[in-house]
């Protein structure tokens, strides 16, 4: 049986009296996507923080490819977090920085490539999500779906081995959805393993792996498509479905 | 005829030696200043909680208080307590001061402003903090604070005739004991001020080219 | 030190009386200020390139320009030379007015400069002349926007006043250095004077900022639309 990339035990958040995470649990194998559903509240984004340290977890533990994440060490952690891409709702790239400069500043700075090599692999990989005619441009001149992409190329750029995805489409517009969505598509076709959190169910259904349903910083559920949205075990998973099957019509 | 004698042999050379002292006031105190202003700003921003308070508390007090009243104090009040400078060192202590205490409002402003969505992804990047600081924080903050920091130092050019009230005899001094001497009060004056309309023209000019050369979409600063 | 304590106690009330000398001053100045500032915010807005150009040499000048230089020029060159008889007083609150007016005018510029073009567009369509829009819809508004920006003024010119001082005008400075001569109690005496002028700036931004919350606009920010 192969190691799993990545393993999650346990992992717990509490704010004050407020339990945002509470003891989750998860496996990942190379190649899966899975991804996470569920209300508003329910702890998916801090899960996701939670798995690169941006957010300190006060329980649990992290496995990459068996060996144990020590997030107490800085230079650990460093090394660690240049393993695993984010890429986050609101994109977050560097204003002061143009396209390729925000893809090639990690290559620079963090893994001190020599700067015209890190410009060449800039250029590539704002080539692989369809944006070469941009490379000069800034932050505050790109579209939404033009910013997700550019730090999808920034995270892509590091060679991670995971790729963490934190509602990468709530922030846009529904026509700029499309173009950020088939970047993910062709991601995962080329085998990046990926967890991501969503609200775009369509989409999610046809791309996971898993889905994991999870509610009041619990996972409740973990299932294929297929299972989760036509015959989840679990009652509060079926409610759920329900309804976002109402709004969003058949998911299959 | 006889004016322009005047003016060469006594004027322009008195008023040139004030001129050079004027320069050697606003240098140090404009290096001192930003130097002063940087240290407390980021400690108003990224400090322990006591260490915020004594800054904010620094702040306060030499924005409140009027410079004149600070250079009185480090000039004529010191000596009260055994410390005694020199009128050049007193005004260079006092413009530094004061000029630091404004100059880290704008630091602070500029700090706060950055979105911390930026810290979040350089840090998911893989960034130590120090690398953060360097290559993230700071050009963003340089940008933001420019405007405000370049300004305070064209005030400082102004206000560097305060000297002149703590017996410093930079170019306003000169021309007091010029004119005093001579009555030509008004004309005097008016070439003074023509100086100094001339050094915050320039300072304002570079610092307008400053910003130019560093502006970038999504960074501009509306001039008023 | 005890002698230092006696020294502040005495000379307290002349120094309050002092305080009352500035807060004129500086209650002078502002208006002045204000006075000048706004028809020279409107002008630089709305009038001829001509103007426009004109009313920015003047603030160039003014902004540009040493307030003790000025004091200097006005006081003791310009009044003898036109042969006008002015206290130093009169002058300074002159001198700290024009100044004031040439940096309230950029504040005011700016509050109407960020109220947006559909104000005077819709004040047009109702038939309202030039005039009548400026005096009823930008101007009203304008100074809401602008009562931060005038607070902040208030610190500066409060602060102005002591090189009011370089001219022997009998305010909270003066009198310290007065009273400090003749005691030899400096540091104490210079330092109250300090306070003085802490506490008058506190209250006075007090005061400003209910004058503040009493005219916002719902819906405005301080910085502009």
């Amino acid at each position: 049986m192969t190691t799993p990339i990545l393993r999650i035990e346990n992992l717990s958040k509490r704010y004050g009296t407020k339990d945002v995470l509470k003891g989750a649990s998860l496996t990942v194998n190379k190649g899966d996507l899975k991804i996470l559903i569920g209300p508003s509240g329910a702890g998916k984004s801090t899960l996701l923080q939670c798995i690169n340290f941006l957010v300190k977890p006060d329980e649990g533990r992290v496995w990459l490819e068996d060996a144990e994440v020590h997030y107490t060490h800085k230079g650990d952690l460093c090394a660690y977090r240049q393993k695993v891409g984010m890429i986050f709702q609101d994109f977050n790239l560097f204003d002061h920085l143009n396209a390729l400069e925000n893809v090639r500043i990690g290559l620079v700075r963090v893994k001190g490539i020599g700067k015209r090599e890190a410009g060449e692999r800039a250029v590539r990989e704002l080539e692989r999500v369809g944006l070469r005619d941009h490379l000069q441009k800034y932050p505050a001149e790109l579209s939404g779906g033009q910013k997700q992409r550019v730090s999808i190329a920034r995270a892509l750029a590091m060679d991670p081995k995971v790729m963490l995805l934190d509602e990468p489409t709530s922030a846009l517009d529904p026509e700029l959805i499309g173009e950020v969505h088939s970047v993910i598509r062709d991601l995962g076709a080329n085998g990046m393993t990926m967890i991501m959190a969503t609200h775009q169910i369509g989409f999610a259904s046809s791309l996971a792996s898993e889905i994991v349903f999870m509610e009041d910083g619990r996972i409740i559920e973990k299932g294929t498509p297929e299972k989760i949205f036509c015959h989840a075990e679990n009652t509060r998973t079926r409610e759920f479905c329900s309804k976002i099957t109402e709004l969003y019509g058949e998911t299959r | 005829m006889e004016e322009w004698l005047y003016i060469q042999t006594e004027v322009y050379p008195a008023l040139l030696k004030g001129f050079w002292v004027s320069l050697a006031l606003i240098a140090p105190s404009a290096v001192f200043g930003l130097a002063i202003g940087i240290t407390v700003g980021v400690l108003r921003v990224y400090g322990s909680r006591p260490v915020m308070a004594a800054a904010n508390a620094y702040v306060v007090l030499f924005r409140g208080i009027p410079l004149v009243v600070q250079l009185f104090i480090w000039y004529f009040g010191l000596p009260y307590v055994k410390i005694y400078l020199t009128p050049f060192i007193a005004a260079v202590l006092g413009f530094s001061l004061c000029s630091g205490a404004y100059h880290s409002e704008y630091i602070r402003g500029a700090l706060l402003s950055i979105k911390r969505g930026q810290m979040l992804a350089a840090q998911s990047l893989g960034f130590s903090t120090v690398r953060m600081i360097v290559s993230i924080i700071f050009p963003q903050a340089i940008r933001r604070a420019l405007p405000g920091c370049g300004n305070e130092i064209i005030y400082l050019i102004k206000y560097s005739s305060l000297a002149y009230m703590i017996t410093c005899i930079e170019l306003t001094g000169q021309g007091k004991i010029l004119a005093s001497n001579s009555f030509k009060y008004t004309e005097i004056f008016l070439i003074i001020g023509a100086c100094y309309l001339a050094m915050t023209s320039v300072a304002s000019a570079i610092l307008g080219r400053l910003e130019g050369r560093l502006r970038l979409p999504g960074f501009e600063h509306q001039r008023i | 030190m005890p002698e230092s304590l006696i020294a502040i106690t005495d000379a307290l009330p002349y120094l309050i009386e002092g305080a009352g000398v500035t807060l004129i001053v500086v209650a002078g100045a502002m208006v002045l200020g204000l006075a000048f500032g706004v028809p020279l915010a409107i002008g630089q807005v709305y009038g001829h390139p001509a103007l426009r150009r004109t009313i920015g040499v003047i603030v160039w000048f003014f902004r540009g320009i040493p307030l003790l230089v000025l004091l200097f020029l006005f006081y003791f060159g310009l009044c003898t030379a036109l042969d006008i008889n002015l206290s130093a007083f009169t002058v300074a609150i002159i001198v700290l007015g024009l100044i004031s007016s040439a940096y309230q005018s950029q504040i005011f510029r700016g509050a109407i400069l960020a109220l947006p073009e559909g104000q005077f567009k819709a004040a047009r369509a109702l038939g309202m002349s030039d005039l009548k829009a400026i005096a009823f819809i930008i101007l009203p508004q304008a100074l809401r926007l602008s009562v931060p920006g005038w607070s902040n003024e208030y610190s500066i010119i409060l602060k102005d006043s002591a090189v009011a001082y370089a001219l022997g005008v009998a305010e909270i400075m003066a009198r310290a250095h007065f009273v400090a001569t003749r005691t030899y109690q400096q540091l104490p005496l210079y330092l109250t004077a300090g306070v003085i002028f802490l506490v008058l700036t506190y209250l006075g931004t007090k005061g400003l900022r209910i004058l503040e919350e009493k005219v916002r606009i719902p819906g405005y920010s301080s910085q502009g639309v």
